[in-house]
């Protein structure tokens, strides 16, 4: 039985928006009894869909009305939301990004009725993480080589010790492994090399737009005479979307553009003669935005090959970061980390110039969906001592292999704070104890240190003070 | 009861909007909405697990929908507490729940293991591997169900059909799995309902727009 239905109206019907832009309408609501509302939320999100896990994010949010609705009486609720500014709207094969306004009504004890409305948005402007994003972490000369190095030895010495512990049969089948990962890297990486001698490959840019013109150049200097029957440049783009996870994890890959450029034709080299070959493309007008969201990307490359008669060919990989010029647009860049302009640690609204855990939580809350932003926010406030409040939602029956932080004799307990809800582990002596089991769903307040985050889970550790007595 | 509905535009950019779809039904779903559209009776998996030593195993290959009866079963006890054990990763927080379930259980550490079972808790286990007996020995009453065993198109049909309602644009029609063409999954795919998605959803995919539109149907079996 039907006890109350949402439903929503965007001014401007199928209009295209773009970042910054401010979306308005009317969410309508028709209750057949009388309906007790304990927050009628209405926000604009993006959400992907396709093959790959769900990443979604919330661009903006609004409490649109708190309290009673009659029965048979039909409400309206204007609204006023930031659309956000990534990432824009695609449709693909195995990913697609669409942007929603939803419309949810808070019942307490029932089924939480929700309309939700599709809406386009066309991005104007990278983001500042996306601009800033570098695909490649090169490491170079003696950084590599003492890695390398470290490698090296630890390999040797776990081959050595398992020699020892169950026999040189263990130890053949131990090094074959990387004997076939030599095998691999001398075939792909040092015959061409030593064919072609010093090459150097490189693009003007790894950040472009659609229709952008990208140049290159590809040098190389044989130290023998050298034929190869051509040089080519791929330019292509993929959608990888993973889905499941664990052993259940799989990952879906769809080519969605893929075209081969001629750099040059069937030519010797001579020894020790530099030849440069430029290398030019443009990119397609309509090609669509790289994206990284998660478990949902849309990847550019652009793949250079130098084909070497009966020799394994030289090849390199370039990542290209296809993003909007935001030449021409009008929009404003949207500035995702305007809100943490200053750390918690300097926040100037804090009593006696120090951060409270009320703030703290409120921080952690509004980035809960960005892990990088957490994660910096989390190292910012690591060690530091609040008052805080928690309410327990339950305890921990085991709480994990190696969780370092549990008390001798103490427990944990997942618990969050009470407005914003922020998950939190709360590591419990075992002093605590008694208050906690008798605590229920009252509100606990004490004191406690930030341990930490719980990544997998979304929490924040934090440790509770042992009674002094207790310590000694 | 609540219902859900949407104001109806016309929304002709999106691919499927031409058959009242907002997207490829046959996609990956989030975890909650995957519990809410669960074809489960999760009141009779819940009354199995009422009391103190009584637990269900869900045994059965992957795809036939156990953690689908997991998250369902989660979905409609709220004391209920779930963890997924991931491969070649630590065993994680168990938090305490009533019942407590557990996906992927037969990775549980024997530590973990003892800390569990000693608790007494009811408990539902997904596993690829028979925990009747350890269970047996801690005092458990088990009962175990095979997930997958036997494949049916009405079953099918409704899971399908659930999730095409739940990708639905506006009022109006939406395209329906007929129970021929469940029948004929099932004799393509066994009980292996995530091939049977990745399948309608690569069908389904080929119907976007105009593909679609000339056709003037959804068509999920050619």
């Amino acid at each position: 039985m039907a006890k109350c239905d949402l439903s929503i109206e965007i001014d401007g019907g199928d209009r295209i928006y773009t970042g910054g832009d401010i979306i308005t309408g009317v969410v309508r609501v028709n209750a057949d009894k009388d309906v007790n509302c304990s927050g009628l939320q209405v926000r604009t999100l993006w959400a992907t869909h396709g093959r790959g896990n769900v990443d979604s994010e919330e661009a903006d949010s609004k409490i649109l009305f708190t309290g009673q609705w009659v029965a048979g009486e039909e409400q309206e609720y204007r609204f006023e939301l930031n659309v956000g500014g990534w990432p824009p709207t695609y449709h693909g094969h195995y990913l697609n990004v669409d942007h929603y306004i939803e419309a949810r009504a808070k019942i307490p004890w029932g089924f939480d009725p929700k309309a939700t409305v599709p809406f386009r948005l066309h991005a104007t402007h990278p983001n500042e993480e996306t601009a800033k994003r570098s695909n490649v972490i090169e490491l170079k000369g003696p950084a590599a080589a003492l890695v390398g190095l470290v490698f090296l030895s630890v390999f040797l010495g776990m081959g050595f010790a398992m020699a020892a512990s169950f026999g040189w049969i263990i130890l053949v089948a131990f090094f074959a492994l990387p004997l076939f990962g030599g095998l691999f890297v001398a075939f792909r990486f040092l015959l061409p090399k030593w064919a072609l001698g010093e090459v150097v490959c490189e693009i003007d840019t790894e950040q472009v737009s659609p229709g952008q013109e990208v140049t290159g150049e590809l040098t190389i200097q044989p130290r023998k005479n050298v034929s190869i029957n051509g040089i080519t440049l791929k330019l292509s783009a993929k959608e990888r979307c993973v889905s499941g996870s664990g052993s259940n994890r799989t990952t879906h890959t769809h080519q969605i553009f893929d075209q081969t450029y001629k750099v040059e034709d069937t030519t010797s080299l001579r020894p020790n003669e530099k030849r440069r070959f430029p290398l030019c493309f443009q990119l397609p007008t309509t090609a669509p935005y790289s994206l990284d969201l998660g478990n949902n990307d849309l990847i550019w490359s652009a793949n250079v090959n130098v084909d070497i008669p009966r020799w394994p060919d030289w090849r390199k990989t370039i990542s290209l970061n296809v993003l909007p010029s935001g030449k021409g647009a009008d929009g404003p860049i949207i500035e995702h980390d305007a809100e943490f302009a200053g750390t918690p640690a300097t926040s100037s609204d804090s009593a006696n110039g120090e951060i409270t855990f009320a703030e703290t939580a409120s921080h952690l809350w509004s980035v809960r969906d960005n892990r990088e932003q957490t994660e910096m926010l989390v190292d910012a406030v690591t060690g530091l001592t609040f008052d805080l409040q928690a309410r327990v939602e339950r305890r921990l029956l085991y709480s994990g292999d190696d969780d370092p932080h549990v008390f001798k004799d103490g427990y944990a307990i997942w618990a969050h704070y009470p407005e914003p809800e922020l998950p939190m582990v709360l590591y419990v002596p075992h002093d605590l104890a008694d208050e906690f089991e008798q605590i229920g769903r009252e509100v606990w307040r004490g004191r406690g240190t930030i341990v930490g985050y719980d990544t997998l889970h979304g929490r924040l550790q934090v440790k509770l003070e042992q009674d002094e007595a207790e310590r000694r | 009861m609540t219902t859900t509905k949407t104001a109806a535009p016309r929304h002709e950019w999106l691919p499927w909007a031409w058959c009242n779809l907002r997207r490829n039904p046959f996609g990956e779903l989030s975890r909650d909405e995957r519990a809410r559209l669960a074809v489960v009776n999760a009141p009779e998996l819940a009354r199995l697990v009422e009391n103190q030593r009584h637990a269900v195993q869900l045994i059965g290959e992957c795809g036939r929908g156990k953690t689908t009866r997991m998250l369902a079963l989660q979905k409609y006890l709220p004391d209920a507490s779930y963890t997924y054990l991931a491969e070649d990763q630590p065993c994680g927080p168990i938090p305490v729940g009533r019942p407590i379930l557990i996906d992927e259980a037969q990775r549980l550490t024997r530590r973990a293991r003892r800390a569990i079972f000693c608790s007494g808790l009811p408990l539902v286990l997904a596993t690829h591997r028979d925990l009747s007996r350890p269970l047996s020995r801690a005092g458990y009453h088990v009962t175990t169900q095979w997930i997958g065993q036997h494949a049916d198109a009405e079953h099918i049909s409704q899971i399908m059909n659930r999730r095409i309602e739940a990708a639905r644009l506006a009022n109006g029609p939406v395209p329906t799995l007929s129970m021929q063409q469940a029948d004929q999954l099932v004799a393509r795919f066994g009980s292996d309902i995530r091939k049977m998605e990745a399948f309608l959803y690569d069908n389904v995919q080929q119907q976007k727009k105009t593909e679609g539109m000339q056709r003037g149907e959804m068509r999920f079996i050619d």
